[in-house]
């Protein structure tokens, strides 16, 4: 089989997937009262008579009228339809990215740093915040690799030595420490020692007497000379050209504070892969040992070929695909730290998002919506895995 | 015994006579605790998890006075408690109302039996703890009052356990009739079960909690507390299912295949025999091992939602805190870091042990249950031992 034909085959089996996962939110969201559906499908009209009934045009004493704004909210999501049909409907509208609106009277709206999204399309709200959490992702991503593959195979190497139960006491705290308090820690011990002790401030950022200017200049957008953001920020969100904050600045050809962005991602990057890295870790090991057993690798030593070698290249290479496996099983958990890691470092990602949409008042179209990407962010990742799994093991599209 | 290398089960059974025979389940059980008994951290997971229950236990049996939950107005320096006057964490000496300094509630009770908060100052040059604070009163991360830390996390311990455990159990139940189901009968049935499962687990786990609690806190009903905390556990148990019930189809497809149950099969047993006396029987350990993890898990979730602000999770009861150790370090940790952020360099007050105790217990809680769930696995799976 060619490599595009599994990839093709392989992307057919999304489609019952991605039904499946969208009539699930339809279940839940038939369960929302009207009132509830409409206010997060449609802006609020400007008189603010969000019920059944308003104000009647021609006599505002009364009160009795049908609403425009709700008539038309009923007649767009077939509310008055059949259960299937609205289903087809909410199929229709999910897959055109007509996700709903950001509703005006929500939390999120209200908030001092996300007021600019109120009234705006949530996929429009999204795909403003989506890049700086693929770039947070594609951090962590590199930081699992980086830090689980080499200390597996360490580990495996010295089978039960003191390195070895050092790393599984270290995989067993990763399941542990639940993202939010190792978070907090991290920053809290980050900000109390080095700010405390003065010595390190930001690239961007002059030295700061508080710890608040310390702490606000985490999300690098915040504190910039002059405390003026560059023009291809605008509300803490960069624009132009490409949303990825870090790749934005190098554009435009400020290092320093692409630089400044990358490091400040760091520490949160650290907090969301160290489940994984718990996880993928002791799976690392596992397959180690397996492939180090096999005739191969003994042929390879006794050729004379250096245990370091033998241990990267000949043993390390086979147990690849075992952990490219066990990655993409877990991306559903590391997906999951999102929302905390992002909040407790005030980063603007769709994580952050979610975490303000769930305050009360609620935002059901952001809920419904980041939770939608997030889902379809790990079934794309899953894809990736499968295809990457396929090409480093051809017996998987050839057999 | 452990000395001549046999298990006490083998033991039992080569040297006592063919007379007595032990009864199975206590011989495998007998073997199972021979193999965990060599596993130290498994050991050292089993002894603080039986230390937990212990006082989960003397926490259901013993009356903990359930004001020392509430928030009292206390005063900062002052051993008695007067409502009204001003509980300031910053600056140091300063009294009067500001945004760390806030008035205690009138009305909010008087007790003096407590003693004062004696907040140490996290000045690295000059860190002046005040004694063990367990015991002591600890700052309200609502900025309402004081509530007892210790008799809190006394107190969270068994409604950490009872809701990680009733979360778990059912969850493990209904994956468990799912799982053996789809692996029994296969076919269509498996088919369409296993693909439900599938699309279940493609929906990141907390996310999916968050949005089934999003929609049913606003049906009628789930206003009080006690339907707040069923809304959290029906949340996390349509979650939680699809993962036993693809561990347990998993070994379904195993067992189904073995002489025995292809022997009761002959002997005209039922289907539903099958599945219950035959098939899932010994098909549970690694669900088994699934459910131990998933308790120690829980509660770290149940946290998340809360440091999320996810306002539908209970953080107080009644006048009170709502005492599970998530919820606690939660409720603790986030308001530090704002607290943080509004003072000078090296003269803040970090109340430390707010989050620290709750969060140790439950980062020993976690850590414990990982540890004893892979010592058993080890025990239960002869490949595995060394």
């Amino acid at each position: 089989m060619q490599m595009w034909v599994y990839i093709v085959r392989r992307a057919l089996l999304l489609i019952p997937i991605i039904i499946g996962v969208m009539t699930i939110t339809f279940i839940l969201i038939t369960a929302l009262p009207t009132g509830i559906r409409c206010v997060s499908y449609f802006p609020i009209p400007r008189s603010g008579d969000i019920g059944p009934t308003g104000p009647c045009p021609g006599n505002p004493s009364q009160s009795n009228c049908p609403n425009p704004w709700w008539t038309h909210c009923v007649s767009v999501l077939g509310l008055n339809t059949p259960v299937p049909v609205q289903w087809a409907t909410y199929m229709e509208h999910s897959l055109t990215f007509n996700w709903g609106t950001v509703n005006l009277n929500s939390y999120l709206s209200q908030h001092s740093q996300y007021s600019f999204m109120a009234g705006e399309p949530v996929t429009t709200a999204l795909a403003q915040v989506l890049p700086y959490t693929l770039e947070l992702a594609t951090i962590s991503l590199l930081l699992i690799l980086v830090v689980s593959i080499p200390l597996g195979n360490l580990s495996a190497a010295n089978r039960n030595r003191p390195i070895d139960q050092a790393s599984r006491v270290m995989s067993f705290s990763g399941y542990a420490l639940a993202p939010f308090l190792l978070g907090s820690l991290l920053l809290m011990a980050f900000v109390i020692l080095i700010g405390a002790s003065n010595g390190w401030h930001s690239l961007t950022c002059p030295a700061s007497p508080t710890y608040l200017e310390f702490y606000k200049s985490w999300p690098a957008q915040q504190c910039f000379p002059g405390g003026n953001y560059p023009s291809w920020i605008s509300n803490g969100v960069a624009t132009t050209p490409t949303g990825f904050p870090t790749v934005d600045a190098a554009y435009h050809g400020q290092w320093v504070i692409a630089a400044d962005t990358l490091i400040r991602l760091i520490l949160p990057a650290f907090v969301i892969a160290y489940g994984s890295i718990a996880g993928l870790l002791r799976y690392v090991r596992n397959s180690m040992l397996e492939v180090m057993n096999l005739d191969f690798v003994r042929t390879a030593r006794a050729k004379g070929v250096p245990e370091s070698v033998v241990i990267n290249r000949h043993a390390g290479r086979n147990s690849l695909n075992v952990t490219i496996t066990v990655l993409g099983l877990t991306f559903a958990t590391f997906i999951s730290g999102f929302p905390v890691t992002e909040d407790v470092f005030g980063l603007t990602g769709v994580g952050r998002l979610l975490a303000l949409s769930i305050d009360i008042p609620f935002d059901y179209g952001v809920i419904f919506g980041s939770v939608l990407l997030f889902t379809y962010l790990v079934v794309a990742a899953n894809i990736i895995v499968d295809v990457l799994y396929a090409y480093l093991d051809p017996r998987v599209r050839l057999g | 015994m452990e000395s001549t290398g046999t298990t006490p089960a083998e033991e039992s059974t080569t040297t006592k006579g063919r007379g007595r025979r032990p009864n199975p389940h206590v011989a495998q059980f007998l073997r199972t605790f021979y193999y965990l008994r060599r596993n130290g951290l498994a050991m050292f997971g089993l002894a603080v998890i039986l230390i937990l229950v212990g006082i989960a236990l003397y926490a259901l049996t013993t009356p903990i006075p359930t004001q020392s939950l509430a928030f009292y107005c206390a005063t900062n320096g002052q051993p008695n408690c007067v409502p009204g006057t001003n509980i300031c964490t910053y600056p140091q000496g300063v009294t009067a109302p500001g945004p760390n300094c806030y008035q205690t509630p009138v009305g909010g009770g008087g007790v003096s039996s407590y003693p004062s908060i004696i907040a140490p100052t996290f000045d690295l040059a000059h860190f002046t703890g005040g004694p063990l604070p367990l015991g002591s009163l600890t700052v309200d991360p609502t900025h309402t009052g004081f509530f007892n830390l210790y008799d809190g996390l006394l107190r969270g311990s068994d409604w950490s356990l009872i809701i990680s455990l009733s979360i778990v159990l059912s969850g493990a139940a209904i994956g468990a009739i799912v799982g053996a189901v789809a692996g029994t009968f296969g076919g269509l049935i498996d088919e369409v079960l296993m693909r439900l499962v599938d699309i279940f687990l493609s929906i990141p786990a907390i996310l999916f909690v968050i949005v089934i609690i999003a929609v049913l806190q606003v049906l009628p009903g789930f206003t009080s507390f006690d339907a707040r905390i069923g809304l959290l556990v029906i949340g996390f148990v349509l979650v939680w299912w699809p993962f036993y019930a693809r561990i347990v189809r998993g070994q379904v497809l195993v067992v189904r295949e073995q002489k025995y149950v292809e022997a009761a099969r002959a002997c005209g047993a039922g289907k539903g025999r099958i599945i219950m006396r035959h098939i899932l029987p010994n098909s549970i350990y690694p669900v088994f091992i699934q459910v131990s993890l998933d308790v120690g898990t829980i509660p770290l979730f149940v946290g998340t939602l809360v440091f999320l602000g996810f306002a539908v999770i209970p953080t107080t009861i009644g006048s009170g805190i709502f005492p599970e150790w998530g919820s606690i370090t939660a409720t603790s940790v986030g308001p530090l870091i704002g607290l943080l952020t509004t003072c000078q360099f090296g003269q803040c007050i970090v109340p430390w042990w707010q989050f620290f105790f709750p969060g140790f217990a439950l980062f020993m809680f976690a850590i414990s249950v990982n540890f004893l769930s892979d010592g058993l696995r080890d025990a239960l799976d002869p490949r595995l031992r060394r």
